[in-house]
């Protein structure tokens, strides 16, 4: 039980998927995250789109995803 | 080892360095600006700062030798045991810290719980990094001798002179401006290596193929996922629940090292960018430590000690001046793990245990002096108590496994207590103290528990368990905080208000 035995039974292949899939999710959440508390502290007038923070996180979730789907 | 060009880089760099930072010292006029930086830097020094301060000098040496010995799965810790977590604490843990005007952690667990958990959560990180500062002064120092024959004093001495003065005077606007050199030193320092030595390999597909060439008991060296019954201490079983669920999460939401440097941030978008800026270039720094590893085990085959796997790369690979950098990447290492002790520690000490307790209601300027003298009497004690740690060869492993004690429980009085409105006072102080009673049997008996012989991944997890289950036990049997003193300390308790406007 401490040991996790009861997950010995999941392929290599699944347990890759699982990983990949909560990167997904984390995407998803981030992404329905309102813009204005993404911006929060930016001043309305010198809000870009570069500034949008979920565009980063999503860049380093790409770059998680390929590199677990890689390896 | 070292040739004149390689002395004249690595003075020249420590000199740069101590200037550097103590011209910071003008910008400190108050107990803020010493430790939240005045709450004015920029993201992107914040976010270096925050990566560099998790690499230390042992970091280099230790991630080489775990990838010449286990491969490519030790970049889990950089890799999902870092960014999901830092994605997290960007997004809803530093901005309840940050707007509400925190200096620490454990400053948070006391308006959220009450003062006893802010005390024990404080008390505890101020012993961890105290104790940590001798052991990671003699650590890196006999690493420094081992690789480039300097003597340890020499070390320990340019080290405790070079980082005291600029921490001393400069606070953390100091440490974080000096991380940012460190970091550049670091990642020019690892790429050149890392590239010289692809070279020696013949590229990335020449590296796979030697590898894999080598015989069966190298066939997963380039396999991130390890089956959850692997005999290294990285199954994935361990990564998910263990490191990326719980001690990554500990590590990025509840250190003090960590969070601190967001809080310096000029505003609250600022603070949110550093933590996504940091998790970017944490998907870099496997490229620098763990891929040298790897060439190792084609070009210096058979060695018996891991370690050995980057001094030897270092040795054979790089031209005199670049061996100079490489030895300014390991001080660079040293000195910002070092400093970070130093105003994390001074931190919390004065505001968590000085500030209630031995002298209330002081003015501004005598808590920025106690700062100050913290710092100073840490790194006496740190310089004086190293020689010590030199006689527990097991002192380091010692120390990370407390810390393995302490995160699991941390993590989830925090977690619950940003969550779960109906987490109170009692629920939480239990929740600590038994986690980390857990965390303590569970390490002490783990041959009875565990099948493999380093379980600390699966010890975190499952104190997290215990914690967080009796902190929602307790708290259903206690009476619950009033909404009003929930308000900027629970997600979703305060309507945002847009200052911007």
């Amino acid at each position: 039980m401490l040991n996790f035995d009861w997950l010995a039974g999941i392929s290599l292949e699944n347990a890759k998927i699982i990983f990949l899939v909560l990167f997904v999710l984390i995407g998803v959440l981030i992404l329905f995250i309102p813009n204005d508390y993404i911006f929060q502290g930016l001043e309305k007038n010198k809000r870009r789109w570069w500034n949008n923070l979920k565009f980063w996180a999503i860049g380093v979730l790409g770059l998680l995803f390929f590199t677990y789907y890689i390896f | 080892m070292l040739s004149g060009i390689d002395y004249f880089v690595v003075i020249a760099y420590i000199t740069g360095i101590m200037l550097l930072g103590f011209y910071f010292r003008r910008f400190i006029a108050s107990s803020e600006d010493y430790f939240l930086g005045g709450r004015s830097l920029p993201f992107w020094a914040i976010g270096m700062s925050i990566v560099v301060s998790d690499i230390g000098a042992m970091d280099f040496v230790g991630v080489s030798g775990q990838a010449y010995r286990y491969g490519i799965s030790v970049g889990n810790f950089d890799w999902i045991g870092s960014v999901p977590a830092m994605l997290l604490a960007a997004f809803i843990f530093i901005p309840y810290f940050w707007r509400g005007g925190m200096y620490t952690i454990p400053e948070y667990l006391g308006r959220r719980y009450n003062q006893k958990v802010r005390t024990i959560a404080s008390l505890t990180w101020i012993i961890f990094f105290a104790v940590d500062l001798g052991v990671l002064f003699w650590a890196s120092a006999v690493l420094l001798n081992v690789l480039m024959g300097w003597p340890v004093w020499l070390s320990i001495l340019i080290t405790a002179i070079v980082v005291g003065l600029y921490t001393y005077f400069g606070g953390i606007t100091a440490v974080v401006m000096t991380d940012v050199v460190q970091l550049v030193i670091m990642f020019v320092g690892g790429l050149t290596l890392t590239f010289l030595g692809f070279h020696a390999v013949g590229g990335f597909d020449g590296l796979v193929d030697k590898i894999g060439a080598m015989g069966p008991e190298y066939r997963d060296h380039f396999d991130l996922i390890q089956p959850a019954d692997t005999k290294t201490p990285f199954p994935w079983t361990g990564i998910l629940f263990g490191l990326t669920f719980v001690m990554a999460n500990a590590y990025m939401i509840g250190n003090q090292t960590i969070v601190q440097r967001c809080l310096t941030a000029k505003n609250e978008w600022h603070a949110k960018a550093s933590m996504i800026f940091a998790s970017g270039l944490k998907m870099l720094v496997p490229i620098l430590v763990l891929f040298p590893g790897l060439m190792a085990i084609i070009l210096h085959p058979g060695l018996e000690d891991g370690d050995q796997a980057l001094p030897m790369m270092i040795k054979s690979i790089l031209p005199p001046g670049l061996i100079g950098l490489m030895f300014s990447a390991f001080f660079a290492g040293l000195m910002s793990s070092v400093d970070s002790l130093l105003n994390s520690t001074a931190t919390l000490f004065t505001k968590d245990i000085y500030e209630p307790y031995i002298k209330k209601d002081a003015t501004d300027k005598h808590y920025l002096k106690v700062g100050k003298m913290t710092t100073l009497v840490l790194l006496l004690v740190g310089v004086a108590t190293s020689p010590i740690s030199g006689k527990f060869p097991g002192i380091y492993v010692a120390i990370q496994t407390f810390l393995s004690y302490f995160q699991g429980p941390l993590f989830a009085i925090l977690l619950l207590g940003m969550f779960w409105k109906r987490g109170t006072q009692w629920g939480g102080l239990s929740g600590l103290l038994i986690g980390i009673g857990f965390a303590t049997v569970l390490n002490t008996f783990k041959g009875a528990f565990f099948t493999i012989e380093d379980p600390f991944l699966y010890v975190s997890w499952w104190s997290f368990v215990a914690g967080f289950f009796i902190t929602i036990v307790v708290s259903l049997f206690t009476s619950p905080h009033p909404d009003k003193r929930l308000v900027g300390l629970v997600y979703r308790s305060t309507p945002r208000k847009d200052k911007s406007k």
